[in-house]
């Protein structure tokens, strides 16, 4: 059957291809796999009733209990031939159809074949991932199906609410199947059900998956999709939304019954909901006035009647169960064609617009009666012996059984009651109404033909079907002699049928011929109950977003305060203990240096003036660098007060462009709501360095073999330097990585708009970019003395570092602030003179020689960064100790040199004036 | 061997240089860039090969070990994950060209972007691929200072300013992931992954649920964890489309590696961590009603995302083989997926020349593949089988059960709602874009930029990453083993230990 399945995917796809030649035509093709499906699993039945059915698995994710197995059973073979042979039926009826259509027929087709190939996996699936599968994919097909071309506002309304209300069933499903999977050990549901766990979280997971069944068969209270559905053309409401997929729910109910049918919330879901299912969609239906609705909320009926039968957990209940289900969709599926008839042809579907349609046309009302019959429940048809054997199932049992016995029957006259209005609204002649003068087309009779005599047929010979529906009831305890069959004899059941008709009969006649509104109260309205869902869920959405999502910038940095604070601070407190061992200072210097730190943080926020605030930001930088000096870290001193010095330079030209204050925003409460969670945060922090300093139990290895082994590894006396060049050259390579995207970052940035300028080229109005001090004669003089001298001292800092104070980072940045020097008396004019290479190609270079440096020893057999060192003799310097990693050094120190260059040229550039206001406006709106 | 553990950061690195020394020449950084990151794709493929066959491939830079020197792990997770992400930054690459974003700012034959996507992907490689925390910090580093790059290049004054959002909350999580490392370095004295874990087995046991909580605040900013998220939705929508394609399918999937690597390899949880159930059920629930408020595509895509972090968070809280194979299959969905929505949405915004789904109307019926390439990461997205979403949400939900608790049933039930909540966002952008009748209204010109060059080169590359999400679901077989043995590996962390803290060092 996997093949069958496969084959309707593969049609699918080829079917757009022929569209544009054949039109309409390829829904005769489309119904080519379904009829050849149907003739196989005909032909492969016995194997199918035979003890051990044919089983097929494709392997897919064997570690997840992902695989998609197939079995075919009786249940399988009798949803089958109902799937593929009305399948095929419906197919060439839209062959007919398609003519009165206005588009869509090549989109129809596709997903119509793929439907049907959905609709077999989903009742041959063993597995519950396959059935899953399946599942969804007639619910996506459904959607598109229903929605159309998705013009239409109702369309749309109608397919999101099917996907919807559908899919909050099948989710449900399946983490009730993956529950009851879990509980019985396996992914099959031949083994869940031979298995039959018990216990209360068996309990939760059938109602999960039995709304999973009532959502898909449109029952109570999630029904309204089904006749909203019905926007759709025909034949696909009379496959997708009368015959096939809606019998997935009671498909899935007839499968688990076998094993679950005993299980106390099993019956109460599936007989409630099933009976108030029956007796609500027949009230509906009554009240309809279009008779395709009428036929809808009539499956909505029908399929709560299919529910009790399947899910009463008897043999002679579910012999019923299996009359009823061909039964049904042999019936309903050409009541549905009948209705698209007279809908193309007499261009209505209304009962009170519909006259004489039965004189006109008798044959149609012929073939159309018979189904009706068959529905009704009418000897000799198979809807009668259905209805037969569903009283005789009932009739012998408790209170409860007694209780449903009452609501099939009173369903059942609700039954025949519509049934005969659906005959008197399509074909009676009414007063006062023009007579409808549909043409004759006998394409649709024979296809309606054909349905409606297996239904005759098949009456008088079900007890030639006997091994197909006993081969499934038997799995079900009850009496073993009942075999299905037209007449059982005259007995109750036959009184009750009689009672039936007769009362459905009255029913009709007593109705009024224009009746409008419901016997229901409104409240009891489920469309409403699923628009109040869908408008909730919305207005939750809004309120619950607008409530967090606040678009403040503050408000986002101060949860991540809080939490960070809160969330572990509560755990620490609670079980963390206090830090021990609390040591005030190690070196008094540290006293006023930190003192002077936090001083300096008050007057940032304090500060009035923009400038005040960097400078004091500055301090603050100093004074860490000192704090490093006082620890013995001069190499990250120097550092630190080169950055800093940097950094005060740049804050100082961006500040050119600002307004000298800030400016003020928010209360006073919010400025000490967010003084508060600062320090909080900043007290936790302190805290917790506190703790976890005095938690540690083992010495720290690495400081201790960092110095030991500085020299002899990395060549490098200065351990700071080995390790940033050698032990941890990594990290370096990473942080200059960083460098270089930030110095081009800030050049677009700044430029965002406007950058051309490649080089540095000479302004043609220098004075304007000047700064009106740069006139200064003595600082001209002394920044073009100190530049070489400055350029001279990075040279040695970047030689020296391996064993005294300097590095690659030190020297760079002393090298850029020479240029900065420059540029601070000339101008770009002044720099383009001195550096003719692009800046961005220096960073590029430095990223790279790092990076070359990372991978050459590779090229010699050592893993990537590995140093290596070599002694030369040099005239003059005498020994000279050169190690690989002052490559490293030489990349950082390029690099830098090429970052500070950059972002010279561009702030530069953008302080001209006329210049994008960007920078300003962003900073000012922060 | 272990030179294949480096290749995916040092070889963006030098690219990136010289993509910068050659910033006049637009073709040359073009070549380099596509060259390069499809030789990091196959140098993932081979390693993920290589260490499914032994297990973990170590690289001790400069001979050092540990905890001395930087050592570079690729373990099942890092190279499954490196060998996903390459093919996302590979088809954002392409993307970008194709709509010339690499382009703007400057004339057209210069550019910055190549050497700042460059970087980013090295960051990204390496955060994967480190046994440091330091590194890892550094790693960090990389991939934030490239993005803000990025998410401000070429962009207007208005939208910069949404764009300092991410910058500043970026800044201020790196602030307290470095204040983390010095808290852990004071504690153990140690920053190698390997090491950390016996030494924080050491100290108190509340003291050790703090740092795991601190790690997992510091991390879950970036993985935009609720409440730690709002800045996301925020600042992503205002990026290029392809950056905030690259940023949504990768950077939050770094974050949520790093709470993996550290909950599991440093930190230590015997059973189901309750908190961090409850915590995935709220990201899953706020992110998913923050979309359906949305009629912005972009920021109803940016709250799904936010939601789906919950799915990760749910699998992780669990601890066990199988909640961590639904995390490491849910990861590869999900950037997969979601970088392929956000570069649809691109195309969707530029066909439209709007991002409010409720001014748009009939894409389906003007551009029928526009809606396919739509429709099928958006299913994926809500879980739909047969899809890449609908594995690894089954093998969450198996994880779930298994677990058989009241908090996992909870979070299981959190975990259908959302999905169903995911597809009704999805139905809705299908609904009010894809159908319906196109908006009568003459479209505003849309920006100069989003709709340079053809459309058609665009649609390849999300078809292509469409088709790549549809082999992860083929492929469902051999990568849930994979992943599986991943998640024993991450559990046991024995194999990781050992090869970090073993063999020869210098």
């Amino acid at each position: 059957m996997l093949i069958a399945i496969v084959g309707h995917f593969l049609l699918a796809a080829l079917l757009p291809v022929l569209v544009p030649r054949y039109g309409r035509a390829v829904f005769a093709v489309g119904a080519l796999v379904p009829a050849a499906t149907l003739a196989v699993a005909l032909s492969a039945a016995p194997r199918a009733l035979s003890e051990a059915p044919p089983v097929e698995t494709v392997s897919w994710a064997p570690e997840l209990g992902l695989e998609v197995a197939l079995r075919f059973d009786a249940l399988g073979l009798a949803m089958t031939v109902l799937v593929s042979g009305i399948g095929a039926v419906a197919l060439l009826y839209y062959a007919c159809y398609a003519a009165y259509e206005r588009a869509g027929i090549g989109r129809n087709a596709v997903l119509l074949v793929v439907f049907a190939g959905a609709m077999l996996g989903l009742v041959l699936a063993d597995d519950i991932f396959g059935l899953y599968v399946f599942w969804e994919l007639t619910t996506l097909c459904s959607f598109l199906l229903i929605g159309g071309d998705g013009v239409g506002a109702a369309e749309r309304r109608s397919a999101l609410q099917a996907l919807l209300v559908t899919t909050v069933g099948s989710l449900a499903m399946l983490l009730g199947l993956i529950t009851l999977g879990s509980a019985a050990g396996s992914f099959r549901i031949s083994e869940i059900v031979a298995a039959g766990p018990a216990g209360p979280l068996t309990g939760v997971a059938l109602v999960l998956v039995l709304i999973g069944a009532l959502t898909k068969s449109a029952q109570l209270p999630f029904h309204p999709w089904l006749p909203a559905a019905m926007v759709a053309p025909t034949p696909i409401s009379a496959y997708l939304h009368a015959a096939a997929m809606v019998k997935a729910g009671v498909y899935l109910v007839a499968r688990l019954a076998p094993g679950f049918g005993d299980v106390g919330v099993f019956q109460v879901m599936v007989l409630g909901f099933g009976l108030a299912t029956m007796l609500v969609g027949g009230m509906r239906a009554l009240f309809a006035q279009d008779l395709k609705k009428l036929l809808a909320h009539g499956t909505v009926s029908q399929l709560g009647f299919l529910f009790v039968l399947f899910g009463a957990g008897t043999r002679t209940a579910a012999i019923a169960g299996m009359v009823m289900l061909l039964a049904h969709g042999l019936f309903k599926a050409p009541l549905f064609f009948t209705v698209g008839v007279l809908d193309k042809l007499a261009g209505s579907r209304e009962m009170t617009e519909l006259s004489g349609a039965g004189r006109r046309w008798p044959a149609l009302a012929v073939v159309t009666a018979l189904p009706a019959a068959s529905m009704a429940g009418l000897p000799p048809l198979l809807g009668f012996a259905g209805k037969e054997t569903s009283f005789e199932a009932f009739l012998s049992g408790g209170v409860t059984a007694t209780a449903v016995l009452i609501g099939l029957v009173t369903g059942s006259a609700l039954t025949v009651a519509y049934t005969a209005r659906f005959l008197w609204g399509a074909f009676a002649a009414k007063p006062g109404v023009a007579p409808v003068r549909p043409p004759r087309h006998a394409g649709f009779l024979l296809v309606i033909a054909v349905l409606a005599l297996a239904g005759l047929l098949l009456g008088p010979l079900v007890s030639a079907l006997s091994p197909l529906i006993t081969g499934y009831a038997d799995a079900l305890p009850g009496d073993p002699s009942y075999e299905p069959a037209l007449w059982h004899g005259f007995g109750v059941p036959v009184l009750l049928s009689a009672g039936v008709l007769a009362a459905g009969y009255v029913l009709h006649r007593v109705m009024p011929r224009r009746p409008g509104g419901s016997l229901l109260p409104g409240w009891l309205d489920a469309q409403r109950g699923y628009e109040r869902a869908v408008h909730g869920t919305d207005v939750l959405a809004r309120r619950v977003t607008g409530g967090t999502q606040s678009g403040s910038l503050p408000v986002y940095l101060g949860v991540i305060l809080l939490v960070f604070a809160v969330v572990p601070g509560v755990t620490l407190l609670a079980y963390g203990g206090v830090p021990d061992a609390f040591r005030g200072w190690d070196n008094w210097l540290q006293v006023p240096l930190t003192v002077l730190v936090v001083l300096a943080a008050i007057g940032v926020l304090a500060a009035k003036r923009r400038l005040t605030a960097v400078l004091l930001a500055g301090a603050i930088g100093y004074a860490i660098g000192a704090l490093f000096v006082v620890h013995g870290a001069p190499d990250l001193a120097l550092a630190q007060f080169l950055v800093e010095t940097l950094t005060l330079i740049v804050f100082v030209f961006v500040l050119r462009r600002f307004p000298a204050t800030f400016q003020q925003r928010g209360g006073h409460g919010f400025r000490n709501l967010k003084a508060a969670v600062a320090i909080g945060a900043g007290c936790f922090v302190a805290f917790c360095a506190l703790l976890f300093s005095s938690l540690r139990t083992a010495d720290p290895v690495a400081s201790q073999q960092y110095a030991t082994r500085a020299k002899a590894d990395a060549g490098a006396s200065n351990v700071v330097n080995a390790i940033l060049v050698d032990f941890r050259a990594f990290d370096t390579l990473g942080e200059i990585a960083v460098l270089a995207v930030a110095v081009t970052g800030a050049a677009t940035l700044i430029l965002i708009s406007q950058r051309t300028v490649h080089h540095f080229e000479a302004s043609d109005e220098p004075d304007r970019e000047r700064p009106a001090w740069q006139h200064a004669l003595v600082l001209d003089v002394f920044a073009r003395a100190l530049f070489p001298t400055m350029l001279l001292f990075s040279v040695y800092l970047l030689f020296a570092g391996h064993d005294h104070l300097g590095g690659g980072f030190p020297a760079g940045l002393v090298a850029g602030l020479g240029f900065v020097l420059r540029y601070l008396v000339g101008g770009s004019t002044e720099l383009s003179s001195v550096v003719r290479v692009p800046p961005l190609a220096l960073v590029g270079a430095g990223l790279g020689i790092v990076a070359v440096i990372a991978v050459a020893p590779v090229a010699f057999g050592y893993p990537v960064f590995t140093s290596a060192t070599a002694s030369l003799s040099v005239p003059l310097l005498g020994e000279l100790e050169l190690a690989s990693n002052l490559a490293v050094d030489v990349g950082v120190y390029v690099l830098i040199v090429g970052g500070v260059l950059d972002l010279l040229r561009t702030l530069g550039a953008s302080l001209r004036p006329s210049e994008a206001d960007i920078v300003v406006e962003a900073g000012e709106r922060r | 061997m272990s030179v294949l553990v480096a290749v995916p950061v040092l070889l963006p690195l030098l690219a990136a240089g010289l993509a910068l020394v050659l910033s006049q020449v637009g073709q040359a950084q073009r070549v380099i860039a596509v060259a390069v990151l499809a030789a990091v794709m196959v140098d993932a493929a081979v390693l993920l090969a290589v260490v499914d066959d032994t297990g973990a491939l170590v690289l001790r830079l400069g001979g050092y070990g540990p905890p001395f020197g930087i050592t570079l792990v690729a373990d099942r997770l890092s190279a499954l994950l490196l060998l996903v992400s390459s093919v996302i930054t590979l088809a954002v690459l392409a993307y970008s060209i194709s709509q010339r974003v690499t382009d703007y700012g400057r004339a057209p034959s210069s550019t910055s972007f190549h050497p700042i996507y460059l970087v980013m992907c090295a960051g990204v490689a390496l955060a994967y691929l480190t046994a440091d925390l330091f590194n890892l910090f550094v790693s960090f580093e990389i991939m934030l200072a490239a993005s803000y790059v990025l998410i401000t290049r070429g962009t207007t004054a208005k939208r910069v300013q949404a764009n300092m959002t991410y910058v500043i909350v970026s800044l201020t999580s790196s602030l307290l992931f470095i204040t983390l490392i010095a808290l852990v370095y004071a504690a153990t004295g140690t920053v190698n992954f390997a090491e950390l874990e016996g030494r924080v087995a050491d100290i108190a046991p509340g003291a050790q649920l703090g740092l795991a909580l601190l790690a997992l605040v510091v991390f879950g900013i970036k993985s935009a964890i609720v409440p730690l998220h709002f800045w996301l939705p925020d600042s992503y929508p205002t990026a290029p489309a392809p950056v905030t394609a690259v940023f949504a399918g990768l950077l939050t999937k770094v974050g949520i590696y790093a709470v993996i690597r550290t909950q599991t390899v440093v930190f230590t949880h015997a059973d189901t961590w309750n908190l961090l159930l409850f915590v995935a059920l709220v990201t899953m629930i706020i992110g998913v009603l923050g979309a359906l408020a949305q009629v912005d595509i972009n920021r109803l895509l940016s709250f799904l995302l936010v939601s789906h972090i919950g799915f990760m968070l749910f699998g992780l809280a669990l601890f066990s083989p199988l909640g961590l194979t639904g995390v490491i299959l849910y990861i590869l969905h999900h950037i997969t997926v979601q970088t392929a929505l956000f570069l649809i949405a691109g195309l969707i915004t530029r066909h439209t020349a709007t991002v409010s789904i409720r001014d748009m109307g009939g894409v389906a019926g003007q551009r029928p593949w526009l809606a396919v390439v739509f429709a099928v990461p958006a299913l994926s997205l809500a879980g739909i089988p047969p899809l890449s979403g609908f594995i690894a949400k089954i093998t969450l939900l198996q994880g779930g059960v298994e677990a058989d608790s009241v908090t996992a049933y909870a979070v299981a039930f959190g975990a259908i709602a959302t999905s169903l909540l995911t597809l009704y966002a999805m139905a809705r952008i299908w609904v009010m874009a894809f159908w319906g009748e196109p908006p009568e209204r003459a479209p505003d010109k849309p920006d100069a930029v989003e709709t340079a060059g053809s459309a058609r080169p665009m649609l390849l590359v999300c078809a292509s990453l469409v088709a790549f999400g549809l082999v992860i679901a083929a492929a469902a077989g051999p990568l849930s083993e994979v992943a599986g043995r991943a998640a024993v590996n991450l559990l046991d962390g024995g194999v990781y230990r050992s090869a970090v803290l073993g063999g020869d060092v210098r």
